[in-house]
């Protein structure tokens, strides 16, 4: 109930964007679940798949020949702080579109190479300001902040922001057992903002 | 006992008693979430000791402040709605501060402060629920959160901006409260708490 409430309430449109002279660097704090892994740009591979068409393995060629998106939008994170942060990289929603995604699919599993997990809502994955980010205030993601592909969102919570993506999963239900990495310790699952 | 003593409505009784657990409530998770981050230092801020504290930990304080800020919310608006309603006479008027200015009878003088205190009891209150949601939902209400960038013009972020009013509404309700007690002690005496408290 409180999932549908949160959805309703989110809306669809874009949330206003700020002006890149107000992006703060220095207030971006790198919070990170199990260390920095390093990803070979030249090896990775963006994995979708579950209840897709077509079952895809993206390359950053792949990605960066997709529409380019830049959204200057507040990060926030649950502790309390939050940063103005320019992000540059392809919607969530046109990667997810490339492979066929079914509409039986209510969500989309997130994992990152580090082992973090999360899971998203369909609605949210699909806003037209949910970036899978390779670029960081106009410059390629540095690695701490989660390089070479992250999310980026202005709408949810910033442990909700996967660094390092690895793989897509859209499904149809969640596991209650497995929604997140900091889901399944206590965090709101929504997260939205 | 006299069988013909005064009482307030249930309502104003059941409001106030209400109010004290719903403000120890949100005060007390609202320093937990503030622990996480604190508002004054950041990462190796002094933090407040967990005595003070609701809810083990973050997810926890924030699972108890937004559920009981639900309630405060629904709690401040019946008891505005009710008052408007039915006891509009007892919230300050501008006649009061004129009181305050002019009159020299002490008793009109008291009644008045007590008045306007109360009154900006209410407001505060419906002030910290504002700063609240700004942080809560940022994106839904940009726009709420998007009037506290007058912060810009003295170096500070909205959102440093919106943390510290939220948090200076503990400090300003702890004061008004306190002065809430001490007029209505100094207005009606005991028996004007007593017929608050029983």
């Amino acid at each position: 109930m409180n999932e549908r409430l949160e959805a309703l309430l989110q809306g669809k449109g874009k949330v206003p964007e700020f002006r890149r002279d107000q992006v703060d660097p220095a207030a971006l704090l790198v919070n990170s679940f199990n260390g920095v892994p390093r990803l070979d740009p030249a090896r990775y591979r963006l994995r979708v798949d579950g209840l897709v068409r077509q079952p895809l393995q993206l390359n950053l060629a792949d990605l960066a020949a997709l529409p380019q998106h830049e959204i200057t939008i507040r990060h926030v994170c649950v502790e309390g702080w939050a940063a103005i942060v320019c992000w540059s990289g392809v919607r969530l929603a046109d990667v997810l579109a490339l492979a066929g995604f079914s509409s039986l699919g209510g969500y989309v599993a997130i994992e990152s190479a580090d082992q973090f997990f999360t899971t998203w809502d369909i609605a949210s994955a699909l806003h037209p300001q949910t970036l899978l980010a390779t670029g960081m205030n106009g410059a390629p993601l540095p690695v701490a902040n989660g390089a070479p592909l992250r999310l980026a969102s202005p709408i949810k919570l910033g442990y909700k922001l996967s660094k390092w993506v690895t793989g897509l999963e859209v499904i149809s239900s969640l596991d209650p057992l497995r929604r997140g990495t900091w889901e399944d310790n206590g965090y709101e699952w929504f997260a939205g903002l | 006992m006299s069988p013909s003593r005064h009482r307030h409505p249930l309502w104003t009784r059941a409001f106030h008693g209400f109010n004290l657990v719903v403000f120890l409530v949100m005060a007390a998770s609202g320093l937990q979430i503030y622990n996480a981050h604190p508002v004054f230092g950041g990462r190796g801020g002094a933090t407040v000791p967990e005595l003070f504290t609701l809810g083990g930990w973050l997810a926890g304080g924030r699972d108890w402040h937004f559920g009981f800020m639900g309630l405060c919310a629904l709690n401040l608006g019946l008891w505005i709605a009710l008052l408007i309603q039915r006891r509009r006479d007892r919230l300050a008027q501008s006649s009061d501060l004129a009181t305050l200015n002019a009159s020299s009878n002490l008793a009109r003088r008291r009644l008045a402060a007590h008045r306007l205190i109360y009154t900006l009891m209410l407001v505060l209150l419906a002030f910290a629920l504002m700063t609240g949601l700004a942080m809560y939902k940022p994106a839904q209400f940009w726009w709420l959160s998007g009037l506290f960038s007058f912060g810009e013009l003295f170096g500070a972020t909205s959102w440093h901006t919106l943390r510290v009013a939220h948090l200076a509404t503990i400090p300003a309700i702890a004061f008004l409260t306190l002065a809430h007690a001490t007029l209505s002690w100094r207005v009606g005496g005991w028996r004007l708490w007593r017929s608050m408290l029983a």
